[in-house]
């Protein structure tokens, strides 16, 4: 392999920074590192921070030459600052620190004992660099590049520029670390300089200076303090996050030195990405000893970044291929719906509305008013219907989220409390659990179990999304931006369809109103669903593992990242769709209105819908809603309407598909004596019947002579 | 067979892939010595040796070189040497290693490996039998080890921490030890160090490095392996010199260092050649065909059948259920659906008149099986015993807890020793983590800053007066015969005596085969289709029958049929289950009925 020209390199980078600039939004220019040497060339900052993806953008040829072999070109890098921050040094620095007036005298010190005419020698050149420059300089990893897993930083890996991510379990005291040591003789006076390169040095036995050596006095050398330079130093050891860990294992650590300007950047407990040279170290002491052929290896860190929580749920990374393809089938909202506890058999409208629910309809702000886009659901059933399951794994599923159940918690421990302080006596706001699941999912189960008096506090979170506290001096509004999901049992055990919502589970219509859905699961025995179960059951025990023919729950981890992929469409509703909503929002207060109704059909529906519908567009990566979601989105809604109603439904089992549609053309039709067929299907649909249906209804009515039906087939007659 | 007697790390390493080859086909496995079954102290550096035990723990893979060079200065020769399969440089006094250039490093893995946690005693006795190697013993070769370093401290097994026997042959280096010892304080405890998961049981444990990176190997798995020993005193961090905390930052607390190197004579370090996953750890199975193991069920069956008949008071039904309990593990898991777990309930014990009952109960399960363990539901137990495994950053290790047991182990809860008083939160922790384990096969490992949940297969029995406060899948309450509850002493003896040592082993190996074997169940299941669905048409709320209900039914059919000897579902089994579990409802719901 032929060697690097690194005289080139030193060249190339010299002119990179002079020439480096960049144009911002108003056209001027900005010399972006001539500008930080002008900052380090008058200490005004520390760190030179060179940013690859300006170098990659230059010399991409450059660019990989340092992430290969970053060691070498930090300190080339460090070379070429070094030599070019007396051109950018404007004016004179006053000294900050003792070792800048005892860098300045030896300077001063030097120049005047050789001043020999014709020696153009650089006065600075006895002294190591490293006690006389004051600037660090680290690289920026490219923002192309991906973090490299722990458990991935290997051998081949040593030193090269790498990023990882973990959390930090471990940081020490950040302690001064020598760089250099100075000492000072005590025969001749004389100053000795040592760098220092690693953690451990031995001290020089002996005065090296000319005066000591020709005079073999050996004077004993003293190690000067104020003299020597000494560095920032901390040691954290990050651990692998629990996503990154194989199944089975351990997770693994990894150390991390930081100076100078990286180190008190996290502390233990925070989520990190940490950019770095991955090095090896070896051993000294007892460790050389014992073990010198073992080599421990360290990250010098050249960058510490924290994560927030949010921020690490790796949104920005993009789907992979393979990932593509699972999520690439016909029908991905049935798919996605269906991998949701997909241990839970069936409920599949149920497992719909959850979706849309960790989706999320679009928050709308038209001047001032606040429309809330989160949608709120409410489970209601028998015992033992897996409520409490799915709230689980919602909880489990959603990024952040909050589980709660309504017995154990108290208004105060939902919202907010007022604390006060023991130390100094100041009053304190802690946040409850609505205030921690801001942006996410708060799950509360046995609602019903819930005191009224703190349920009041939940009203408030619901509608507006925040929370007011006027208590002890504060007075202030936090931000709850959740979904609330519930579980509640009905009152007597168990729901009786003869009585009210209200009645069933002893809920405030108030409350129960800004429920954007309510669904009843019960568990009936049905010959045609329970022989499928037992089918699927069967099967899972027969070969160990689950029926080829359907599809494959796609795995959590995915359904997380899609859905956090959909988060960032904010589908709108086009103004040729509003017709249609609005008449289908008349239409459902009509019905209200006529038949007995156990829920509320308030305007909160129809904003209910405008929520479902734009999580249904979300869902589709799409920026406009369409129709087909706003049908979903009242078929839902009309789906858990029914749920509500299901024991009615058996009492008019005599009554047939065909009645009902027969109904609903009459109800269709009104006081007018025709009906186009177009409406009367889109409505059926609406309703939950099939096509099919609706034309055997049509052919069997026309044969009764009850209606005719035009020649094309598009209007309905009644006689 | 002597040449794996003399091999050493060199060379093995000149052929590899020769060495391997034989040691697969070696006749007698059990020549190489096992350390559990031979003190440490008697077998030599560098030779091969062999450990059986769980995976407890992983550390941070370690960089070794693989390849270095020495130069002699004596000779001025330059050599090649490799680090491969040893911790110390075997260099000589005039030796140096040069650390520039010519360096390839490598990485290797390195695990704790305990002793299987609850291994019984009879399992044990059995290995020991087998693998003990007496001419070990005859000729002490301490003097190898003796050479290498001047310093060397024994621990023996039943020697105490604190009264630490320092052998040397000089007199000044004793007294300079025990100053040594007086000066750190923080020389840690026996128990820590081996950090085995069950207190109160002997353990040994070894640090094994695997230097083949397919080996594959979990958390809690049973493996076997062989490797050079290294034992080598120096090698214990407590010999670690002082640091100067202000040149030096320390990296690493002392108690970290010591903790990641304990005395080998204490744990051993094994630089592992050949790792075998076990699949069980029964000393008496030798890998024989299905069909044999099959056949000889039903007359296993009976014994166990009839023994267990007697110890349970006479209740026939509740003794099919506890074989069907003994023989259960997981055995599919899958997305969130896990499979085969059988946590059985036995309750309306005796206790008033046999206190101990359970605890009777027990050493008879512990005679069949080959691991288990004990744990009295007190509550002084669950608020100061540690359940689950926690990482403890300041050791830079997993401290393990009772939990971290490995796969077939079987978990006997006395719940009848329960009294009333105060859970504390961690009392609190461990019953909801035994209600985890129970209803998920799953133990959650606190790492401080996240959890993560881990997969097991252990078999949970649950012994109660009363329905026990933790969740069961299958729930018998017991119901005593008189005549038997009058002379249960006498019943206890002689199921000891029926139960001799040929009839014993023979139900060893029954137990251990059924789990292994493997069962399917035929195409057509139209009728257990139907039962399913005529027991969803009698359903009402009082008594729901859910898809729950079916996997129960069928996990247990599955066992039914197992135990008989069948590898497959047949009508016959699948009636004969139901009927099992519709005596059992009908019993749980009298005994509710009685006690209102």
């Amino acid at each position: 392999m032929a060697m690097r020209d690194y005289a080139g390199d030193k060249e190339s980078f010299k002119n990179f920074f002079i020439d480096f600039c960049q144009t911002d939004e108003d056209g001027n220019k900005y010399f972006k590192y001539s500008e930080q040497l002008t900052k380090v060339a008058h200490r005004e900052q520390l760190a030179f921070v060179v940013d690859l993806d300006d170098l990659s953008e230059n010399n991409e040829e450059l660019c990989e030459a340092v992430l290969k072999n970053t060691r070498r070109y930090t300190n080339m890098v460090s070379d070429v600052v070094y030599e070019m921050l007396p051109d950018y040094k404007h004016r004179e620095v006053e000294a900050k620190d003792a070792l800048d007036v005892y860098i300045e005298h030896r300077i001063m010190l030097e120049s005047r004992n050789h001043r020999i005419p014709g020696e153009m020698r650089d006065p600075r050149n006895r002294y190591p660099p490293e006690l006389i420059r004051r600037f660090e300089v680290y690289f920026k990893d490219l923002s192309t590049s991906k973090s490299v897993p722990i458990r991935g930083v290997k051998a081949e890996h040593i030193g090269k520029l790498v990023t990882v991510r973990g959390i930090v379990t471990r940081c020490t005291d950040v302690k001064p670390l020598l760089i250099v040591a100075t000492y000072s003789c005590s025969a001749c006076g004389a100053e000795t300089y040592q760098p220092v390169r690693s953690l451990q040095f031995t001290p020089p036995p002996a005065c090296t200076a000319d005066e000591c050596r020709l005079n073999k006095t050996a004077g004993q050398l003293h190690l000067q303090t104020r003299g020597s330079r000494f560095q920032k130093f901390q040691e954290i050891k990050i651990q692998e996050h629990s996503d990154q860990v194989p199944v089975g294992h351990i997770p693994r650590q990894l150390s991390v030195y930081c100076r100078g300007e990286t180190t008190r950047r996290a502390q233990p407990g925070d989520h990190v990405a940490i950019t770095g040279i991955f090095l090896p170290l070896l051993n000294s002491g007892f460790r050389q000893m014992v073990q010198g052929l073992l080599s421990d290896t360290y990250l010098e860190a050249h960058g510490v970044t924290c994560l927030n929580q949010s921020d690490e749920s790796e949104s920005p990374e993009a789907l992979t291929e393979e990932e593509l393809a699972e999520l690439a089938v016909d029908d991905l909202y049935t798919l996605m719906a269906r991998s949701l506890a997909p241990e839970i058999y069936g409920h599949e409208d149920v497992k719909k509305a959850l979706l849309l629910l960790l989706v999320g309809g679009v928050d709308r702000r038209p001047n001032g008013m606040k429309i809330r886009g989160n949608i709120n659901i409410c489970l209601m059933g028998d015992p033992g219907v897996a409520k409490s399951q799915l709230l689980n794994y919602i909880d489990r599923l959603a990024p952040r989220s909050q589980y709660t159940t309504g017995r154990g918690s108290s208004g105060v421990g939902l919202t907010a409390a007022v604390l006060k302080d023991p130390f100094t006596g100041e009053m304190m706001l802690e946040g409850g659990a609505l205030v921690l699941a801001d942006q996410g999912v708060c799950c509360i189960d046995e609602f019903d179990k819930m005191a009224e008096t703190d349920r009041t506090a939940i009203h408030e979170v619901m509608e507006q999304q925040t929370i007011s506290i006027a208590k002890a001096g504060i007075m202030t509004c936090l931000n709850a931006r959740v979904s609330i999901l519930a579980a509640a049992n009905p009152a007597y055990g168990r729901y009786n369809p003869k009585r009210t919502i209200e009645q069933n589970i002893q809920l405030p219509a108030a409350l129960l109103s800004r429920f954007d859905l309510l669904w009843l699961i019960q568990d009936k025995p049905n010959r045609d669903k329970d022989l499928e179960l037992a089918k699927h059951i069967a099967y899972v025990h027969q070969h160990s593992s689950q029926p080829p023919s359907e599809v494959r729950a796609l795995s959590m981890r995915l359904v997380r990242r899609y859905i956090a992929l959909t988060k960032r469409t904010h589908p709108a509703v086009p103004t040729n769709l509003t017709d249609y909503i609005v008449s289908s929002y008349v239409e459902l207060r009509r019905e209200a209105r006529n038949s007995r109704d156990v829920t509320f059909t308030s305007a909160r529906n129809l904003l209910a819908i405008l929520r479902l519908s734009t999580a249904l567009a979300r869902l589709r990566l799409c920026n406009e809603v369409m129709k087909e979601d706003v049908a979903e989105a009242i078929r839902l809604v009309d789906m858990s309407k029914q749920s509500l109603q299901h024991v009615e439904d058996n009492v008019q089992r005599g009554v047939s598909a065909t009645d009902r549609i027969f109904a609903v053309v009459r109800e269709l039709a009104g006081s007018s004596s025709t009906v186009k067929i177009a409406d009367v299907i889109e409505r059926c649909i609406d309703k939950g019947f099939k096509p099919d249906q609706v034309d055997a209804c049509i052919e069997e009515y026309e044969n009764l002579n009850v209606w005719q039906v035009n020649q094309v087939r598009t209007k309905i007659t009644f006689m | 067979m002597h040449d794996f007697e003399t091999v050493t790390p060199e060379v093995w390493r000149l052929n590899e892939k020769s060495w391997k080859e034989k040691l697969m086909k070696l006749p007698n496995w059990h020549r190489v010595p096992l350390i559990n079954c031979n003190a440490s102290h008697n077998l030599s550096d560098g030779t091969l040796a062999r450990f059986r035990g769980m995976v407890q723990d992983m550390h941070n893979p370690e960089f070794y070189f693989e390849e270095f060079e020495v130069f002699n200065t004596a000779t001025n020769e330059v050599k090649t040497k490799s680090g491969k399969y040893t911790d110390t440089a075997s260099i000589l006094e005039n030796e140096k290693i040069n650390y520039t250039e010519n360096l390839k490093s490598a990485q290797r893995q390195t695990m704790v490996v305990v002793s299987l946690p609850g291994l019984n005693e009879w399992a044990q006795k059995m290995e020991d039998d087998k693998n003990h190697l007496k001419h070990l013993e005859e000729q002490p070769n301490t003097s190898k080890r003796l050479n290498t370093t001047k310093l060397k401290r024994s621990y023996d097994c039943d020697e105490d921490v604190n009264a630490m026997e320092v052998e040397d042959d000089s007199g000044k280096k004793v007294a300079n030890k025990a100053e040594n010892i007086i000066e750190k304080p923080s020389v840690v405890s026996r128990e820590h160090l081996l950090n085995f998961p069950l207190p109160d049981v002997a353990s040994k444990s070894c640090i094994i490095k695997i230097y083949d990176d397919s080996e594959n190997l979990k958390i809690n798995d049973m493996v076997e392996v062989v490797g050079f020993l290294s034992v080598d005193p120096a090698l214990s961090g407590e010999f670690q010199g002082e640091n100067n905390s202000f040149l030096e930052p320390c990296v690493e607390t002392e108690v970290e260092t010591i903790t990641h190197n304990p005395p080998p004579s204490l744990v051993p370090r094994l630089h592992v050649v050949y790792v075998k996953k076990l699949e069980h750890c029964n000393p008496l199975v030798k890998d024989g065909d299905q069909e044999n193991l099959l056949k000889e069920a039903n007359s296993a069956r009976d014994h166990l059948l009839k023994a267990l008949t007697e110890l349970l008071l006479g209740d026939k039904l509740a003794a099919e259920y506890l074989i069907c309990h003994l023989i259960a593990c997981v055995y599919l898991r899958q997305d969130t659906i896990t499979l085969g777990q059988f946590c059985l309930n036995i309750s309306n014990l005796p206790t008033k008149r046999y206190p101990n009952y359970a605890k009777q109960l027990y050493d008879v399960i512990k005679q069949f099986v080959t691991k288990s363990y004990y744990l009295p539901l007190t509550i002084e137990n669950m608020n100061t015993m540690a359940l689950l495994p926690k990482k403890d950053y300041d050791c830079n290790r997993l401290t393990s807890g009772i939990l971290q047991l490995s796969k077939h182990t079987h978990l006997v809860l006395d719940e009848t020793q329960m009294e009333q008083g105060q859970l504390d939160s961690s009392g609190v922790n461990n019953i909801t983590a035994l209600g985890n384990l129970i209803k998920q096969q799953k133990v959650e490992y606190d790492f401080k800053y996240y959890k993560m949940e881990y997969d097991s297969d252990i078999s949970v029995l649950i012994l109660s007066e009363g329905k026990s406060l933790l969740p069961s899948d299958y729930h018998v309450p017991l119901r005593p015969e008189s005549s038997s509850l009058e002379i249960f002493d006498a019943i206890v003896e002689a199921a000891t005596y029926y139960l001799k040592e040929e009839i014993m082993n023979t139900i060893r190996m029954y137990l251990t085969n059924l789990k292994i074997v493997k069962y399917s169940i035929s195409e057509n299941l139209q009728f257990v289709e139907e039962d399913f669905i005529e027991m969803r048409s009698k359903s009402d709320t009082e008594n729901p029958v859910t898809a729950d209900d079916l996997h129960r039914l069928l996990v247990l059919a599955r066992l039914v049929s197992l135990s008989r000897g069948l590898d497959t579902l047949t009508k016959e089994c699948w009636d004969i289950t139901k009927q099992m579990e519709e005596d059992r409802i009908n019993r749980v719901k009298n005994r509710v009925a009685s006690t209102l």
